[in-house]
């Protein structure tokens, strides 16, 4: 049995311990909104947030999850990058784009106003096959712009 | 009332049925603008349905080769412009005015001051025949046509709500143990150490069976297998050597001619969801939960099979023409069939990649003859390849390819000549298909030619064509620098030009200019150049697939390098005003834009080196 916190609730999950947590997610607990891209940490199409940084939910076995806070896509709502998504029209597919929203949210969570080159490092190992990437630069940059606004 | 469109009597909810999938080409978004454009209701408000596999009902439902607006744009029109003229019909009669009198608009028909909703006029409107149907003209479109309108689904999306091929439910989940190396097939296995799960043998491989994916992984990593027969010795380096020899011998111009060779590599698809499928089978019926590019395709090629076949289009995490192929389709259906459960196959990343249909490795030799202001007046192009596909059989015919790759915008008289050889790999259409190959390497030898003169003014002398020559003088005119790298490419009904350079502080900058007749869904149009122009970006800094030891070097984003977000180029791209017909796009910009990226980066590289 093994104790997560995902998205502020507590799920206690009987799985193989190998099992690594996007598994978990999307099998056990049936938050599909994290996808699968790669299983190596080499796509992003995966990314999560654990403890405020971004993580890679394909690489981490589930046992090796110390009861920290799990945040996905699906514990987010109304966020200011998710609006700044939408108006830009940033996806094609759309299959990358929770991943490319949370490794933005903890981007800008360090840096509320990110250089492109912060932008670049942060989002380097999100791929986005459609090629959004102008869009997604535009979204980030207007994110944190209104972000900064409210704070 | 019609198979595209039809009012709820009781709600009054309007429905669209969208006859193709889609796999993140906006194909939903652009049916919903028509949808609302003729029925002068808000995009926001339909219903989007997606149609199932039904040739019958639908004609051809697939998405490829970049004409599904071309092929849709008159169909979907009329059909809801015929129900618009079958709702004021039905309000003419009841008040017994002339239809032309009447006005439709925001979910209403009004006379004067009266008025009856679409609803309260459905069920009469279903029963009468317009007298006549008229598309709303151009130049009163409110929706179609409108840049601030935006992808129907991204609501979906930033929430992760939107379901994908992969989500979709299934009782087993499937990985399948694939070949070691290229042509080998499954011999036997030993699944001593599998634990939970079940083994199939398949004609390609050995399916792994259990409840839940991380399982199903396991025991494939844990199966022995053995395996016969292939290529356990192939190499693309041989592979390329054998396509040199083969090339044709083309002409010989009279006289002194420059005489160049390229070589365009083997790419992948590698969609950012992988191949995935569900498959259900009770008795002589099978249900599919697909995230295919050909519905229609697939639903014939099963009812060989089956009595009853369902084909459920599921929305695709990126296609790019390897979601037109069915071998990963298939393997559901079978492992269905066999278990008697709905089951899900799931490639991997490492399956897509290595197990992929690649675009085909080309040989090219241009030859021209040149004359003293440095222009072509005289060309030979001969390739040597293999077939685009194995799914198109006349992809392998040298005569019909030298007349569908010949895309060359230019007046300067010349010919293509095709040599193609068996694959020694499995083959697929990838997004351009042939001119991803002949354009790229046409243009890069026109701008080799002559790399002291103004690329644009160079191309300018060579064009009589008035849409390309529009569309190069629109891209050069916003771009705001030097045109170091150009290319234009007119193809499925459309022309862009490309014009591109690396600042001097080492930046790139590309412009594209399309002229794709009316842009119905201008965000859309921008959003595919721009992704083209990323694919470009990729393939000119050098992704590409390679076979070695009978395997696949490349396995993931890791070792297939493609562009990352800080690659990106700063991109302009100018929708051209056109009278032209509605054309096709999809495809269109990656041929330039690799060309345009490709000679950079050339250039790029021999400073480099000096």
């Amino acid at each position: 049995m093994h104790r997560l916190h995902i998205n502020g609730e507590i799920h206690d999950v009987e799985a193989d311990p190998d099992t690594p947590l996007l598994w978990v997610l999307r099998d056990h607990l049936g938050l599909t909104g994290t996808k699968y891209g790669c299983g190596v940490g080499a796509c992003g199409a995966c990314t999560s947030i654990v403890d405020g940084q971004a993580f890679r939910p394909c690489e981490h076995p589930v046992a090796s999850m110390r009861e920290q806070d799990v945040l996905t896509i699906e514990g987010i709502a109304d966020h200011p990058v998710q609006q700044a998504w939408l108006d830009e029209d940033v996806a094609q597919c759309g299959y990358c784009q929770p991943g490319q929203i949370m490794a933005t949210i903890a981007l800008l969570a360090k840096h509320p106003d990110p250089t492109d080159e912060d932008i670049d490092e942060a989002l380097r190992n999100n791929v986005c096959r459609c090629g959004s990437y102008p869009r997604i630069r535009k979204a980030v940059k207007l994110a944190a712009e209104r972000m900064r606004a409210e704070a | 009332m019609n198979p595209f469109v039809r009012i709820d009597g009781e709600s009054g909810r309007i429905t669209v049925t969208v006859p193709v999938p889609d796999t993140g080409q906006g194909v939903r978004t652009a049916v919903a603008m028509m949808v609302a454009e003729e029925l002068k209701v808000p995009v926001e408000s339909l219903a989007i349905e997606q149609a199932e596999g039904d040739p019958e009902t639908y004609g051809s439902q697939i998405s490829a080769n970049s004409n599904t607006m071309q092929r849709l744009h008159e169909p979907i029109r009329t059909a809801a412009a015929t129900v618009r003229h079958q709702l004021i019909k039905a309000a003419a009669q009841r008040w017994q005015v002339a239809e032309d009198e009447c006005r439709a608009g925001r979910g209403f028909v009004q006379h004067g001051e009266d008025r009856l909703s679409y609803r309260e006029l459905a069920g009469e409107a279903a029963q009468l025949t317009p007298s006549d149907v008229v598309l709303t003209p151009r130049d009163e479109w409110q929706v179609l046509g409108n840049p601030a309108i935006k992808r129907v689904d991204q609501a979906a999306i930033v929430t992760g709500k939107l379901a994908y091929a992969i989500d979709q439910p299934a009782d087993l989940v499937a990985v399948v143990a694939r070949p070691p190396w290229i042509g080998a097939t499954p011999a036997r296995f030993d699944a001593t150490d599998v634990r939970d799960a079940e083994v199939v043998q398949l004609a390609g491989g050995f399916a792994v069976l259990a409840k839940d994916t991380y399982t199903a992984l396991k025991g494939r990593e844990n199966l022995a297998t053995t395996w016969e027969g292939g290529a356990p010795d192939a190499d693309s380096d041989e592979w390329l050597a054998e396509l040199e020899a083969a090339l044709p011998e083309g002409k010989t111009p009279p006289g002194d001619f420059v005489e160049k060779i390229y070589v365009t590599p083997m790419l992948a698809h590698a969609p950012m969801e992988p191949p995935t499928a569900t498959a259900s089978v009770t008795g002589d019926e099978v249900t599919l939960w697909v995230p295919t590019q050909a519905p229609d395709r697939v639903r014939k090629l099963l009812e060989e099979d089956f009595g009853t076949v369902r084909v459920v289009p599921t929305r695709a995490g990126g296609a790019f023409g390897r979601k037109f192929e069915v071998d990963f389709v298939l393997e559901a259906v079978q492992l269905a069939r066999h278990t008697g459960r709905t089951v899900k196959v799931l490639w991997t990343r490492d399956d897509d990649m290595r197990h992929d249909s690649y675009r085909p490795l080309s040989v090219h030799r241009i030859r021209a003859t040149v004359n003293d202001e440095g222009l072509p007046t005289w060309r030979d192009h001969a390739v040597s390849t293999w077939p685009l596909s194995a799914v198109l059989e006349v992809t392998s015919n040298p005569q019909i390819m030298k007349m569908m790759a010949n895309k060359y915008p230019y007046d300067v008289d010349g010919e293509l000549h095709f040599a193609i050889l068996p694959p020694p790999i499995r083959t697929g259409f990838w997004r351009s298909v042939y001119a991803g190959q002949s354009v790229y390497v046409e243009e890069m030898f026109l701008s080799e030619l002559d790399m002291a003169h103004n690329q644009v003014e160079r191309r300018l002398r060579l064009l009589t064509d008035q849409r390309v020559r529009k569309t190069l003088e629109a891209a050069a005119e916003a771009h705001d620098g030097e045109p170091q790298a150009v290319a234009c490419h007119q193809n499925y009904g459309s022309v862009v030009a490309v014009i591109a350079e690396t600042t001097q502080d080492g930046r790139t900058k590309i412009t594209a200019a399309v002229d794709v007749g009316p842009a119905l869904h201008p965000s859309g149009v921008r959003q595919q150049v721009e992704g083209a122009i990323m694919d470009a970006v990729s393939t000119a800094q050098g992704a590409r697939i390679t076979v070695r030891q009978g395997k696949v070097v490349q396995k993931s984003f890791g070792d297939y390098p493609w562009a990352r977000i800080g690659d990106t180029p700063e991109i302009t791209v100018v929708v051209v005003a056109s009278d032209a017909p509605v054309g096709g796009l999809g495809e269109l910009a990656y041929p330039a834009a690799a060309a345009a990226l490709g000679f950079l980066s050339q250039g790029k590289q021999n400073s480099d080196s000096r």
